[in-house]
């Protein structure tokens, strides 16, 4: 079984039509970038798929929870689907009155009910596999950047998540800082993490991604192995929008 | 009389310059009083220790005659005959003077007169003196010989245990008069504070004196009355007069209440005020204004998240609750706790209903500040909190108000320091806090500039106090932001 399968979503925003109709699967362990131009829906798409929106039609499956919402899920049913994933944001969104640690164990101590002594140990392992495991009390505030998305990173591990999900990760962040982000989500990848990841880092999506989703209008235009979409897009749309991302380089 | 200054002068010089083998040899004099007649001999609720206007009297006497005072509390029925077998020198317990008793013991100069008056409720103008008590009603006890004084003067008489029964009475209008001892009224007076009622005329051939009963010839009398003498001279009875009816009962015409006004210094009335005040104060404002405060914030956070609310009604009733509290008076809001509510079957006392008032009055102006408080904590944080398990609930304790409550402490301050100013409307729900008080005595003594102007220094320490609490919090709360 496939570890995510998204069929039929439709999202409106008020008149504006943002999906029309996205259908995509995931494999375990795979890494899946979704790539088009602002506007496109890609972001979205990511925030249905842990109820961050609600889509007005489709469905959403995540390993065994599924989800249908053509009539209005629960807030359990929500509660579920959510559970599955975790969520790296582009502004990272870390707590500012919580220190690294109290950031990373929120999530376990708290919703999950984990042992505190157990989740400050992965806590530990996890900063350290992000590089920054001589910050534990600092506040997100004393952090560059570049170690504040690292923190968020290790946030969303720390959940144990089926799957990683990133709202375009470096795009806030300082040119000189982006390498040592996308430095650790291959690291991701290559541990065998299932990831969906919303990103304007074409190259870097051409090494790391399994597949490569290009979303316009609302729609899924062009999908295949990233080697593919972003070595030899067959869609003019796709092509349009590579050239000009690549150009600016 | 003058080799009787020099004995005196010896006497209180001795224990100067006695050793004090000989200093044992001041006369012990043992002075019976009950221990049980407020206000002239009882024991201080407080301090368990015997007081009272006599017993202060003659220790004030002891000490310019050279006495060693040894109290004796006695039982009234028993007093006169322990003075005559010797286990007591003198009796220090309002002896009325009488033919009988100066037959029989030495009586000293009368150190407290009484007299009937006719009190009033203030300000009522029919009433003027004896006379005009005809055909209108009087409150009396009905034994005491005063109801038969009110009776021969053509008052019907309204039965009643004691002098405070009889002052409510007339005060809420249901009485049009009391005949009665004039300590009696100003013991009343003085130890309740009422402004309701007031004396305005005397029952002039009804003039008593209590003096100090000594054994016949025995020395120490005249010891005492030379004492009386100097110590009405030096003002120290009246003094100790004032303390306890805030009137002069040491002299024949005293008792008037307010002549005795006027004559204290401004530093003396808001220096005698300062502690009452400060008592007031801690009891009754700074109480209320907590308490106030910490229900009020309670309600306000409520309101704030109904405000918020996506469900209609719940919004809409936070809505028009903000609405109602800011667009009407505090002080209508206090009036409608405490004097309309009644009317539905909901009876407050003061500090409840000044409580009730107060918290609503601040949950209506916090909510606000609340609400926008929460609104203004990053979309993101909500959004981090729900994406690591949190529940909205959880999400909110431990992700959004401690941000909120940051960005919130500077409004909430103001609201804080209007409340503690705002308390001074108590005094309008019969509250007596701090400004109360000062506005009573500013009432008796016309002092109104120093006494308000020492009320507002009250304030403005307790303001500046909070405003250093504030600086405090704000620090405390913004330690993880980096300036």
């Amino acid at each position: 079984m496939t570890r995510i399968e998204v069929t039929g979503l439709y999202k409106a925003f008020g008149l504006q039509q943002v999906l029309r109709g996205v259908d995509f699967e995931a494999a375990q362990g795979t890494c899946t970038a979704l790539l088009g131009p602002s506007g496109s829906g890609k972001t979205t798409v990511l925030r249905s798929l842990n109820t961050l929106e609600i889509p007005d039609q489709g469905v959403v499956r995540i390993e065994d929870v599924s989800v249908d919402f053509t009539t209005m899920p629960s807030r359990k049913e929500r509660d579920r689907l959510r559970a599955q994933s975790a969520m790296v944001f582009q502004a990272h969104n870390l707590f500012p009155h919580r220190t690294v640690l109290e950031n990373i164990i929120e999530g376990p101590v708290i919703a999950q009910k984990r042992p505190r002594e157990e989740a400050v140990a992965d806590a530990k392992v996890l900063l350290e596999q992000v590089g920054i495991s001589d910050k534990l009390d600092a506040y997100p505030a004393q952090l560059s950047g570049g170690q504040q998305q690292r923190v968020g990173i290790a946030r969303a591990l720390a959940l144990k998540p089926r799957v990683v999900l990133f709202d375009e990760p470096t795009s806030a962040l300082d040119p000189e800082l982006v390498g040592e982000v996308l430095a650790v989500i291959r690291d991701l990848a290559g541990q065998g993490w299932t990831m969906v990841i919303v990103t304007h880092e074409v190259r870097f999506a051409q090494q790391v991604a399994d597949q490569v989703l290009f979303l316009d209008g609302g729609v899924i235009v062009e999908r295949g192995p990233s080697a593919q979409v972003i070595g030899d897009p067959q869609e003019a749309r796709t092509r349009q929008f590579l050239a000009r991302i690549l150009d600016q380089v | 009389m003058r080799s009787l200054v020099l004995l005196l002068q010896l006497f209180l010089l001795a224990p100067l310059l006695a050793s004090p083998a000989q200093a044992a040899e001041q006369p012990v004099v043992r002075v019976g009083t009950e221990g049980t007649y407020p206000p002239f001999s009882f024991h201080d609720s407080k301090t368990g220790q015997l007081t009272g206007y006599d017993v202060d009297v003659i220790k004030a006497i002891g000490q310019k005659a050279g006495w060693r005072l040894e109290f004796v509390e006695t039982q009234w029925d028993a007093i006169f005959p322990a003075l005559e077998s010797k286990r007591l020198d003198v009796i220090a317990n309002q002896v009325a003077i009488t033919d009988a008793r100066k037959a029989k013991y030495g009586l000293s100069a009368t150190y407290t007169y009484s007299r009937g008056v006719v009190v009033r409720r203030k300000g009522d103008e029919r009433i003027k003196s004896l006379a005009d008590i005809k055909g209108k009603t009087t409150a009396q006890s009905s034994t005491s010989s005063w109801a038969k004084v009110a009776r021969d003067a053509g008052a019907n008489i309204e039965a009643v245990e004691g002098v405070t029964q009889a002052a409510a009475l007339l005060a809420e209008g249901r009485v049009d008069a009391i005949v009665n001892d004039n300590i009696a009224i100003l013991d009343y007076l003085s130890s309740t504070g009422s402004d309701k009622v007031e004396i305005v005329g005397t029952v002039d051939d009804k003039i008593g004196e209590q003096a100090l009963a000594f054994r016949k010839d025995d020395p120490l009398l005249a010891q005492a009355n030379q004492a009386i003498t100097e110590l009405k001279a030096d003002g120290t009875l009246r003094g100790i007069s004032e303390r306890y009816f805030k009137a002069d009962v040491s002299v024949p015409d005293g008792g008037d209440v307010s002549s005795q006004r006027g004559h204290r210094s401004i530093w003396a009335i808001v220096g005698e005020t300062a502690w009452p005040m400060f008592l007031a104060l801690l009891k009754v404002t700074i109480p209320l204004t907590a308490l106030s405060f910490a229900i009020g914030l309670l309600l306000a956070l409520f309101v704030a998240l109904a405000r918020i609310s996506p469900v209609r009604a719940l919004s809409g009733l936070a809505r028009a609750f903000i609405s109602i509290i800011r667009g009407t008076p505090l002080l209508l809001q206090l009036f409608i706790v405490f004097y309309g509510l009644p009317q539905i079957g909901l009876k407050f006392d003061s500090f409840t209903a000044a409580t009730i008032a107060f918290s609503l009055n601040v949950a209506g102006y916090a909510a606000e500040v609340i609400r926008s408080a929460i609104l203004a904590v990053p979309r993101g944080q909500f959004e981090a909190a729900a994406t690591v398990g949190l529940s909205p609930a959880q999400a909110y304790r431990r992700i959004i108000l401690p941000q909120a409550g940051r960005i919130a402490v500077p409004p909430l301050s103001n609201t804080l320091l209007s409340l503690v100013k705002d308390t001074s409307l108590g005094s309008v729900v019969l509250l007596t806090e701090m400004f109360r008080v000062s506005q009573l005595a500013a009432a008796e003594s016309n002092e109104f500039l120093a006494l308000y102007s020492f009320a507002g220094l009250y304030y403005w320490l307790i303001c500046v106090g909070l405003s250093a609490i504030q600086k405090r919090t704000e620090a405390r709360l913004s330690r993880y932001v980096i300036a």
